[in-house]
């Protein structure tokens, strides 16, 4: 934990199955536990599916646990989610959950009012929102003619219109172009600055590296492991990729044989993917391609998946 | 609660004004009231006026109701809203309330302009003749009308084809309200059940307010619609709160 020294939202041994018809019931979470502590920024990231969304779902009273507990400032999400919805503000990922007909001045307005802010409140609240997002200009057009980063840049808004205490991100930057996904970046820092608390979920390793205090590993509804973002930065170098053509048979071998190679593999002919798990490595790749002539090279991120593959399968389930 | 309330009735001005359609019953009134009032014109029965006039208004009412209204819940599902409307302080029940008495309070536009219509197509004029018991009767209906669309907007979202519900649920109390064919002409099995429907009051005490007869038992009658509707209306706030709590522990707030 970090920022400060209380917890401002502890999940205790959280259960979550999902029943549908016939089939076999599915464990979204599976015995989670973890507290953040207040204004921390804590990244949640895992692959589609691993119950980052489910976790968000019920943190904000949306959805009900099968079991375990969850708390927000201490008031339990289940049996005291009326004061936990005046602490919280949720942001979902996608196109959904707008009111695409009404402007994007009139549909904050109307949240406004869910949130119980006088009209008098809420007027400067909704202008200076529509300015931090960048709406500012386009604020009485129709929501509906919006293009999808501009639709997600409004439901920041919209979460931050109840002036919240934490604030819940489910893939926030879903759709949004580089600009407007690095000015989140900057947003995010802000309402750490505000003191709020942050629970951000993202498939995206770089944007949990570069925004958040702790980041946590989730797959399959487990928790498997709470790093430091430094340690998501090392991972991003040490599991790096590199992608070249035109590389002569006969270095092959001596690719394989470089210390933190972890693969050759011809994907296409004359075209080869080298992975790499060790820091370094992928410059050592590089300087023996440049060495033997190659000119046609690239080096690349590794997916979230090969990451989980490489530390997950490394050194087994471990929470800090 | 009351700014949430009156919130939520200009949000359901704005997204009326926004959405056309949703008043489409009201563009096609007018053609509904001309085929009932022809018929009774050219039978000779020009005083029967009133119940074409009632009759028409009386099912633009109730189809608005089940059409928009008892949607309002399974719209926002649809729209995604609901789950972003679920975690904030706001109770869905008042704003659903907030909502459907907008639309009801604009459904009742049907009855003046079914009045027009008569004056218009075929010269008849039709008057208030009781303006208290009319206007006492269109505040009791709105409340009942509020009260079952809060039922309706409850049941339908545990549908998954909500729109199979609102078809059926149209034309069945249309004949029970007595707006398309006076309740006496029905057969005698079927009256009872008519009673049930709060609409069938609704459509004698207006009729009768139109018709220089003294209504008699206004007040019984009006205590009958506010039963009904205020009985809808606990019903439909439980429902509310036991659905939405049906749909978090399912997990299916923000599914179609």
């Amino acid at each position: 934990m970090s920022a400060t020294d209380h917890s401002i939202i502890e999940i205790q041994q959280l259960y979550r199955t999902y029943r549908r018809g016939k089939d076999e019931p599915r464990k979204a979470l599976d015995g989670i536990s973890l507290t953040i502590g207040s204004g921390e920024i804590h990244g949640l990231l895992g692959p589609n599916g691993a119950g980052k969304t489910t976790l968000c779902k019920i943190l904000s009273t949306v959805l009900l646990p099968t079991s375990g507990a969850a708390k927000v400032a201490g008031h339990d999400v289940v049996a005291d989610a009326a004061a936990v919805r005046r602490l919280i503000g949720i942001v979902f990922g996608g196109e959904r959950g707008l009111y695409t007909r009404l402007t994007a001045r009139q549909n904050l307005m109307y949240w406004s009012a869910l949130y119980r802010q006088p009209t008098s409140a809420a007027r400067p609240r909704v202008e200076a929102l529509l300015e931090r997002v960048g709406l500012k200009e386009r604020a009485d057009e129709r929501v509906e003619l919006f293009s999808r980063g501009m639709k997600q840049r409004l439901h920041l808004a919209r979460g931050l219109i109840g002036d919240p205490q934490v604030v819940i991100l489910d893939e926030p930057t879903v759709g949004m172009d580089p600009v407007a996904a690095r000015e989140f970046r900057t947003l995010t820092g802000e309402l750490r600055e505000e003191g709020r608390t942050v629970l951000l979920t993202t498939h995206d390793m770089a944007e949990a590296e570069a925004v958040c205090d702790r980041v946590s590993l989730i797959d399959g509804g487990k928790l498997t492991a709470t790093e430091d973002p430094r340690t998501i930065g090392r991972w991003l170098s040490a599991y790096e990729r590199v992608t070249a053509q035109g590389v002569p048979a006969s270095e092959i071998a001596r690719l394989e044989a470089l210390p933190g190679v972890v693969s050759v593999r011809i994907q296409v002919p004359d075209s080869i993917l080298v992975e790499t798990s060790a820091e370094g490595a992928a410059a050592a790749v590089l300087r023996l391609l440049l060495d033997a002539g190659v000119t046609s090279m690239s080096t690349g991120r590794p997916s979230l998946e090969e990451v989980y593959l490489h530390v997950i399968g490394n050194r087994g389930l471990v929470i800090r | 609660m009351i700014r949430l309330f009156f919130a939520a009735a200009r949000f359901q001005v704005l997204q009326m004004r926004r959405s056309p359609g949703d008043l489409l019953v009201l563009v096609t009134l007018p053609l509904l009231s001309v085929a009932f009032l022809s018929i009774l014109v050219e039978s000779g029965d020009r005083d029967l006026a009133p119940y074409a006039v009632v009759g028409t208004a009386v099912m633009s009412i109730w189809s608005i109701a089940v059409f928009i209204s008892g949607g309002i819940i399974d719209t926002e599902r649809r729209g995604g809203t609901l789950e972003a409307i679920v975690p904030t302080p706001a109770a869905l029940s008042v704003i659903v309330v907030g909502r459907i008495m907008t639309v009801t309070v604009i459904s009742l536009l049907g009855l003046p302009e079914s009045i027009l219509v008569a004056w218009a197509a075929f010269g008849i004029r039709i008057q208030v003749v009781h303006p208290a018991v009319f206007l006492l009767t269109l505040a009791c209906t709105t409340i009942a009308v509020v009260g079952t669309a809060t039922v309706m907007a409850g049941l339908f979202v545990l549908s998954r084809s909500a729109q199979t519900y609102q078809n059926s649920l149209t034309y069945p109390f249309y004949v029970l309200s007595g707006a398309v064919v006076p309740i006496t002409y029905l057969p005698g099995w079927l009256q009872p059940v008519s009673k049930a429907v709060f609409l069938s009051w609704t459509s004698e005490l207006l009729r009768a307010s139109l018709l220089t007869a003294q209504p008699s038992r206004v007040p019984f009658q009006l205590a009958v619609i506010l039963l009904l509707g205020v009985g809808a209306f606990g019903t439909g706030l439980l429902m509310i709160n036991r659905v939405l709590n049906r749909l978090r522990r399912q997990g299916t707030v923000g599914q179609v």
